[in-house]
């Protein structure tokens, strides 16, 4: 157990509410109010995820930054994190630490990425991370406060300030947190942490450069490609369209249903959407996203959506009842930012 | 009242870094000036009338251009390379 002070600078207040007021004044907060970290709430997290104050996480080379794990324990604490939460954002803040994220690229640009974060293995239901019912939005403490306390980290210890390091033209609500978990439990296909190389028991956290979830509907298949199909069409013009970034599918119930009884592995869902996602190049420089005047042979120059189909992260969740699933279109490209898996470990 | 909580500062200063300038030619009478292109529609066509423009008013003797992996990430090793043993000066630039 860490018995050392805290190291960052200590104020005086004399309640909470003068507390959570310090920090608005700091300009130290999201927009919504923090709790306050003590020693005590710090070293709880710290302890949570066996770590020294000082031990570095990650180093965001862009912007000489060494994230260690008190800022992040004080962030975590911030964001409203139990301690037992902390070894996720560890993990989380590291796979944002890797170079194939390319940290500075999606948390500068105009082009407004989330943080993205899917967490696989036992500890999405030890921690009652949602994986179903209004997945994306309010309700679960665990989806609600590990996203958060990424953003907090990025915004505080890295300096990922709106109009300063971070140049988003729009955002979206993902930025505020942007955390769920995959319905392994239901799911007829492997988890995305497996598919990635890890065992089915252990813990690990993806990490994905994104822009905000579009649902689509489908209320009239009962087939696999009657539902992708959907899919695929909706997907087809999205977020950046020629950036080729990587894309993430969701797919709930119904649908995971309908798809899974098919036959359909993930890898086939991939290769369906791959296929059916391509532009001709006419169509993108007639809709002024490519630039040039259109050539006949530009009628039948397809360009595929993403490099390759498993440049898309298909993954089951949301709820059982509806018939509709979602598509995310990664930020920029995936020559600028890929999403990265990191085992998360526990004590 | 008496001060009852102590609270601390979760930001993080970045490491001091001692950045300074490449020395400026007097002149560019002669010179070759390496472009980086970074991948933005347009930058080539951009970068391509600076670089005539430094030709035609500026004396510049010839120019290499070469293209970033994506917008979003800096030149990478080859294209360092190639303006190091090439160039006398560069150009380089992202924006909207």
């Amino acid at each position: 157990m860490s018995s050392a002070n805290p190291q960052a600078h200590a104020y005086e207040v004399s309640d909470t509410a003068e507390a959570i007021e310090f920090y608005y004044e700091k300009g130290w907060t999201d927009g919504l109010p923090v709790v306050p970290p003590t020693e005590a709430s710090i070293r709880a997290m710290l302890d949570a995820g066996r770590l020294e104050p000082g031990q570095e996480i990650a180093f965001i080379e862009n912007r000489q930054i060494s994230v260690t794990a008190e800022k992040a324990a004080i962030n975590a604490v911030m964001a409203g994190c139990k301690p037992e939460y902390m070894p996720v954002v560890v993990a989380a803040i590291e796979a944002i630490g890797d170079p194939q994220y390319g940290y500075h690229g999606p948390a500068a640009s105009t082009g407004g990425s989330a943080v993205f974060m899917l967490v696989n293995g036992p500890i999405a239901r030890e921690l009652d991370i949602n994986c179903g019912d209004n997945l994306f939005g309010p309700g679960w403490r665990a989806n609600a406060t590990i996203g958060r306390a990424v953003r907090l980290i990025m915004r505080n210890a890295i300096g990922t300030l709106p109009g300063k390091l971070d140049r988003s033209t729009l955002g979206h609500p993902g930025k505020y947190t942007y955390c769920i978990a995959e319905n392994e439990a239901e799911s007829p296909w492997p988890p995305v942490h497996v598919e990635r190389g890890f065992r089915p028991e252990q813990n690990a956290v993806t990490v994905f450069a994104a822009l905000a979830p579009h649902q689509i509907g489908n209320q009239l298949s009962n087939t696999a490609m009657g539902v992708l199909t959907t899919l695929a069409d909706g997907m087809r013009i999205s977020g950046s369209v020629t950036g080729q970034p990587q894309y993430a599918v969701v797919i709930a119930g119904e649908h995971m249903r309908v798809i899974g009884d098919d036959g359909w592995s993930k890898a086939d869902i991939k290769q369906f959407l791959f296929d059916h996602t391509h532009n001709s190049i006419a169509h993108l420089k007639r809709t002024n996203r490519m630039p040039g005047a259109v050539l006949p042979e530009d009628e039948t120059t397809m360009r595929p959506l993403v490099q390759t189909p498993e440049d898309i992260i298909a993954i089951a969740a949301g709820s059982k009842a509806g018939v509709f699933s979602a598509f995310i279109p990664g930020w920029g490209g995936k020559n600028a930012s890929q999403s990265v898996t990191k085992e998360i470990r526990r004590p | 009242m008496d001060k009852q909580i102590r609270i601390f500062d979760p930001t993080i200063t970045p490491k001091e870094q001692a950045l300074r300038y490449a020395p400026r030619p007097a002149s560019l009478q002669g010179k070759k000036v390496g472009l980086v292109e970074n991948t933005k529609y347009n930058s080539d066509t951009l970068l391509l009338k600076i670089g005539k423009i430094l030709q035609d008013e500026y004396g510049v003797q010839g120019m290499l251009m070469r293209r970033k992996r994506s917008s979003g990430v800096p030149a990478h090793e080859e294209i360092i390379r190639d303006i190091l043993a090439e160039c006398d000066v560069v150009i380089a630039g992202v924006g909207d």
